[in-house]
C-alpha cells in the first residue's frame, strides 16, 4: 500500500526559543496509508493535535519532512494554501468556528478562497451539505439558528466542500450522543468509500476507534508508541494502557475468554467480530438448538 | 501563546516582587508625580540613578526591561524632534535653517522630555507590571478602593470583572488562535493583501470569538450562581492582604525621594532647566 | 420525605410566547439521600433541563417540586434559594466555564467565599476538598495549566467545599480523555461511598451509567425508564429505539442471543458477566465434545 502523507523524523517545538520553549512531538516517523481510516488515539497532551496539524501545514515542522504523495509540502512555503485545499482538516469543535450569514455562505467559504466560480461553489457546498446530511431548507437559515449536532455537520461540510483527497478530523464526535456519533463516523467512511479518499481522525473513544478505523497511530508524550492495524493494536492491551489508554471491554472480553480455553483468533475488537467468531464456534460446537 | 503567564509578568522573589501590591501601586503614584516635577538636570540625574536602582534590585534582565521602550520609541523619537526644533532660546542660536532655528535649549530640553518618558516607562514597569501578578494588581485596587463603597461606588463588581477578564485571556487566546487555524485550514489568508483586506479577513474571527465569549459568559454566570455567589456582600477572602514593616520602608523611601526632587528643584547649583 | 420530589413537574422554555418549546413534561420521581443516580437520554431530551431544575437555575412552569426539604416556586425568598444551592452542587460539561478564579485554590475557595465562611475554616475547606480529589499539589497552578481531568477535579473540589448533600454532574465526563473520565468517575464514586453524598451523574457513555445504582432515561422531555442498571440494560430494544444503546459486553450477550443462544441471561452489565455467562454456554455445549 501506498502512503498519502508521510512524516519522516518530524519534530516540533512550541514557542521556540523562548524561556517557555516545549516539545509536543519528538521525532516522530509515521505513514497514512492511502484509501485508509487512520486513527489517532492518545493521552491529552500526547501531541495529537499538534501532529494533525501538521498533516495540512498550519504547522510547520521544527526538524523533519512532512510528505504528501512523495512531495514536501514546505517545499514551496509560499504555496502551503494549495496543500490545504487537498488536506482538509476539520478542527475540534468545528461547530464553534461558523461564522457567516447563511449555513450556505459558510460552507462556500473554501471553495470561493480557492477561486471558483459561483455555480461551482453553489454546487459543491450542495453536495457537502447533502453528504452530511443537512436539507436544503436549512442552507439559508444563518448558523447560529442551527442545533447543536446540524452545526457540528455545517462546519465538516465547510471542509468537504474542498473535495480534500485526504479528510482529517480532531475529535469529529465528542460531546454527541450514540446515535450522532454513529452517524458522523458513519459519513466519514461513506466518504472514504464514494471519494477513493484517505481519512484520519483523533478520538478519545477506543470503541469508536475498533469500529471505524483500519489502522492505529498511538501517540505517547509526543513519540510514536506503536503503529498498526487495529487487531494489531489492541492486541497488546498492556502497552495500551502503558499510555494511559484503554482497549475496548469487548477486546478484554475476547481475551478473557480466550485464556479460559475458548479457542478465539487474537485481536478481536469489535462486537460484531466477537458475536461472529464465537457463533461459529459454537455452531461447530453441536447443539445450536 | 501556551506560556505560564501572559502579560509581563514574570515571576521572581525580589526584593519588588515581594512588595504589598497595594504599596506598590502607592509608591508608583509617588513615582510618577517625581518625574513630572522634575524641572532640571540634576534632579533628572538623581531619578535617573533613583530607576536604574529599581532596575537592578528587580533582577529583571535588562534586555528586557529595555525592549518595552520599543514600542514608544515613536514617541520618544516625536518629542526630541518637537522639542528640538520648537524650542526657543536666548543668546545665539547652534544652528539654523529654513525657518527653524536650534538653541542648546532646544538640546537640553528634547533629552530631558526622552529621558522622561523613558524612564517613566521602563521605572513603573519593573515597579508594577513586571513584578506584580495581574490578579495581585486586582486585588490591590478592589482593596485601596475599598472606602468607595460607601459611597456606593461597585468596587467589588469592578474588581471580580478584572479577574475574570484576567482568567479568561488564555482561554481566548487559544481559542482565537483554534478559529484563526480553522479558517487558514479553509483557505483564508491573513497575511497577505491591502489593509482593507486584512481588516475584512478579520471579521470570520471576531464573529464567532464574540459568539463564543457569550456563551461562556452565560455557562460562567450559571456556574457562579450555582456556586451561590451574590455579590460581594458577606463575602469573605481565601487571601487577605497584610502589609508588612518592608513595606513601610519602602513607603518612607519614596516620601524621601518626592522631597529631594523638590529640594533640588528649588536649590539646585546648576541652573540648566527648561 | 425524599431528597428531591418531583410531582407532574413540566417545564418549557420561552413558555407563553409563540417560540415556546417544551423541555420536560409531566416528571414524577423521587430520589432519596445517598442514592448514586445516572441519567440517560440522547442531545436535547431535556436532561439538561431537569439537572437544571435542581438547583433552581429554572424553575418548574407546572408541578410541584422540592429539594431538600424545600418546596421549589417563584415566590422563594433569595435566602431560601441560596439554601438549596448550596446543598445542591454542580458540575457542568465545559471545564473552562465554571472557573472564576486565576489560581486553583482561589477557584476552590469561591463558593465558601460566597458563604461567608470566616477563617481559619475557610482554608480548612479548600486543602480539604484539594486533598479529597487528589490536587493539593496543584494549589497554586492556573487553570489553563491543568489538564481537562485536572480542571474537572477542581470544579468538584470548588463544590466539596461548600459541603453538599447532592452533586449534579452535567455531562461533566464528554469532554475528557480516557484518563480524566475514569479519574473523575472514581472521584465521583468514592464521594458517594465514603461521604454519602448524593450523585446525579448525566452521560452519554453507557459503561459509565452501569457503574450507578439507578438510571433514569428521559425521552422527548418525558421520563422513559427508570430502574437499576440491570433492569434497563435488559431492555435493549426500547434503549435503541430513543437512540442509546447498551454496553459492549451487554451489546455482545445482545447478539448472541438474537443469534439463537436464548440461554444466556439478558441482564449482563458487567465485563465479568458477560464472560462468566458465555463461559457457561460454551462449556455447557462443548461438555459432551471434548
Amino acid at each position: 500500500m501506498k502512503n498519502i502523507l508521510e512524516l519522516s523524523h518530524v519534530s516540533y517545538l512550541y514557542s521556540e526559543k523562548t524561556p517557555f520553549e516545549m516539545q509536543a512531538l519528538h521525532d516522530v516517523s509515521v505513514g497514512f496509508e492511502e484509501g485508509c481510516v487512520t486513527g489517532i488515539i492518545g493521552h491529552t497532551g500526547s501531541g495529537k493535535s499538534t501532529l494533525v496539524q501538521m498533516l495540512n501545514g498550519l504547522l510547520r515542522p521544527s526538524e523533519g519532512q512532512v510528505l504528501l504523495n512523495g512531495e514536501d509540502i514546505w517545499r514551496k512555503p509560499k504555496e502551503i494554501t494549495s496543500v490545504r485545499y487537498r488536506v482538509g482538516l476539520v478542527m475540534q469543535y468545528p461547530e464553534y468556528q461558523l461564522f457567516d450569514e447563511t449555513v450556505r455562505a459558510d460552507i462556500g467559504f473554501a471553495p470561493r478562497n480557492m477561486g471558483l466560480s459561483e455555480k461551482e461553489t453553489e454546487e459543491r457546498v450542495r453536495e457537502a451539505a447533502e453528504f452530511v446530511g443537512l436539507s436544503e431548507s436549512l442552507l439559508d437559515k444563518s448558523p447560529f439558528d442551527l442545533s447543536g449536532g446540524q452545526k457540528r455537520r455545517a462546519a465538516i461540510a465547510g471542509v468537504l466542500a474542498m473535495r480534500p483527497e485526504v479528510l482529517v478530523l480532531d475529535e469529529p464526535a465528542a460531546g454527541l450522543d450514540p446515535r450522532g456519533r454513529q452517524e458522523i463516523l458513519g459519513r466519514l467512511q461513506e466518504y472514504r468509500r464514494e471519494r477513493r479518499a484517505s481519512v484520519i481522525f483523533v478520538s478519545h473513544s477506543m470503541e469508536d476507534m475498533a469500529h471505524y478505523c483500519d489502522r492505529l497511530l498511538v501517540l505517547n508524550h509526543g513519540e510514536v508508541l506503536m503503529q498498526g492495524t487495529v487487531s494489531e493494536i489492541f492486541c497488546d492491551a498492556e502497552k495500551i494502557r502503558s499510555a494511559g489508554l484503554f482497549v475496548p471491554q469487548v477486546a478484554t472480553v475476547a481475551d478473557r475468554l480466550r485464556r479460559a480455553g475458548v479457542p478465539l483468533p487474537e485481536g478481536l475488537c469489535t462486537v460484531e467480530s466477537v458475536s461472529r467468531e464465537l457463533l461459529s464456534l459454537l455452531g461447530k460446537g453441536g447443539n445450536a438448538q | 501563546m501556551k506560556n505560564n503567564t501572559f502579560g509581563q509578568y514574570f515571576p521572581g522573589n525580589s526584593l519588588l516582587h515581594r512588595m504589598d501590591p497595594r504599596m506598590k501601586l502607592i509608591v508608583t503614584i509617588l513615582y510618577i508625580v517625581m518625574i513630572f516635577c522634575a524641572k532640571n538636570v540634576l534632579s533628572f540625574a538623581f531619578l535617573l540613578l533613583l530607576t536604574v536602582f529599581l532596575i537592578l534590585i528587580s533582577r529583571i534582565s535588562v534586555r528586557i526591561v529595555l525592549r518595552s521602550i520599543r514600542p514608544i520609541i515613536f514617541i520618544v523619537l516625536f518629542t526630541v524632534v518637537f522639542n528640538i526644533f520648537l524650542t526657543g532660546g536666548t543668546g545665539e542660536p547652534l544652528a539654523a535653517f529654513w525657518i527653524f532655528e536650534i538653541y542648546r535649549e532646544g538640546i537640553v530640553r528634547a533629552i530631558l522630555m526622552a529621558l522622561r518618558v523613558i524612564i517613566l516607562i521602563t521605572g513603573t514597569g519593573v515597579l508594577l507590571t513586571y513584578t506584580t501578578s495581574p490578579i495581585a494588581l486586582a486585588d490591590a485596587i478592589e482593596s485601596l478602593l475599598g472606602p468607595l463603597k460607601k459611597i456606593h461606588v461597585p468596587v467589588h463588581e469592578f474588581a471580580m470583572m478584572m479577574t475574570i477578564a484576567l482568567r479568561f485571556i488564555p482561554t481566548l487566546i487559544e481559542e482565537t488562535d483554534r478559529i484563526m487555524s480553522a479558517l487558514k485550514a479553509r483557505g483564508a489568508d491573513f497575511s497577505n493583501g491591502s489593509i482593507v483586506k486584512r481588516v475584512k479577513a478579520l471579521i470570520p474571527i471576531l464573529i464567532p470569538l464574540f459568539v463564543s465569549a457569550f456563551k461562556r459568559a452565560e455557562e460562567l454566570a450559571v456556574a457562579m450562581e450555582c456556586r451561590c455567589y451574590r455579590g460581594g456582600e458577606g463575602r469573605t477572602k481565601l487571601h487577605v492582604l497584610h502589609y508588612r514593616f518592608s513595606d513601610f520602608v519602602w513607603l518612607f523611601f519614596f516620601v524621601l525621594f518626592l522631597v529631594s526632587v523638590f529640594l533640588i528643584n528649588a536649590f539646585s547649583p546648576i541652573k540648566i532647566a527648561y | 420525605m425524599s431528597f428531591i420530589e418531583a410531582e407532574h413537574v413540566s417545564f418549557t422554555y420561552d413558555d407563553g410566547t409563540p417560540e415556546s418549546v417544551p423541555a420536560l413534561r409531566d416528571m414524577t420521581l423521587t430520589i432519596e439521600e445517598r442514592e448514586y443516580v445516572a441519567v440517560l437520554g440522547h442531545n436535547g431530551s431535556g436532561k439538561s433541563t431537569f439537572a437544571k431544575l435542581l438547583n433552581l437555575i429554572l424553575l418548574p412552569t407546572e408541578g410541584k417540586l422540592s429539594v431538600a426539604g424545600h418546596t421549589v416556586s417563584e415566590e422563594m425568598s433569595e435566602d431560601d434559594v441560596f439554601a438549596v444551592r448550596r446543598q445542591v452542587g454542580m458540575v457542568f460539561q465545559n471545564p473552562d466555564n465554571q472557573m472564576v478564579a486565576t489560581t486553583v485554590e482561589e477557584d476552590v475557595a469561591f463558593g465558601p467565599e460566597n458563604l461567608g465562611i470566616p477563617h481559619p475554616e475557610l482554608a480548612e475547606r479548600v486543602s480539604g476538598a484539594l486533598e479529597c480529589v487528589g490536587m493539593s499539589a496543584f494549589a497554586r497552578h492556573a487553570p489553563h495549566q491543568l489538564s481537562g481531568g485536572q480542571k474537572q477535579r477542581v470544579a468538584i473540589a470548588g463544590i466539596i467545599a461548600m459541603m453538599p448533600r447532592c452533586i449534579v454532574f452535567d455531562e461533566s465526563t464528554a469532554m475528557l480523555d480516557p484518563v480524566g473520565r475514569s479519574e473523575v468517575m472514581a472521584t465521583m464514586e468514592k464521594l458517594n461511598r465514603e461521604q454519602g453524598i448524593t450523585i446525579i451523574h448525566i452521560t452519554h457513555y453507557m459503561e459509565e451509567a452501569a457503574r450507578a445504582n439507578r438510571i433514569i432515561v428521559i425521552n422527548d422531555g418525558e421520563l422513559f425508564m427508570d430502574g437499576t442498571p440491570r433492569e434497563v440494560f435488559s431492555r435493549a430494544e426500547e434503549l435503541r429505539s430513543v437512540g442509546l444503546e447498551l454496553t459492549q459486553s451487554g451489546e455482545l450477550i445482545h447478539e448472541l442471543r438474537l443469534a439463537g443462544m436464548a440461554d444466556l441471561p439478558n441482564d449482563c452489565l458487567t465485563e465479568d458477566e458477560c464472560v462468566e455467562a458465555i463461559l457457561r454456554a460454551y462449556r455447557a455445549r462443548n461438555g459432551g465434545a471434548s
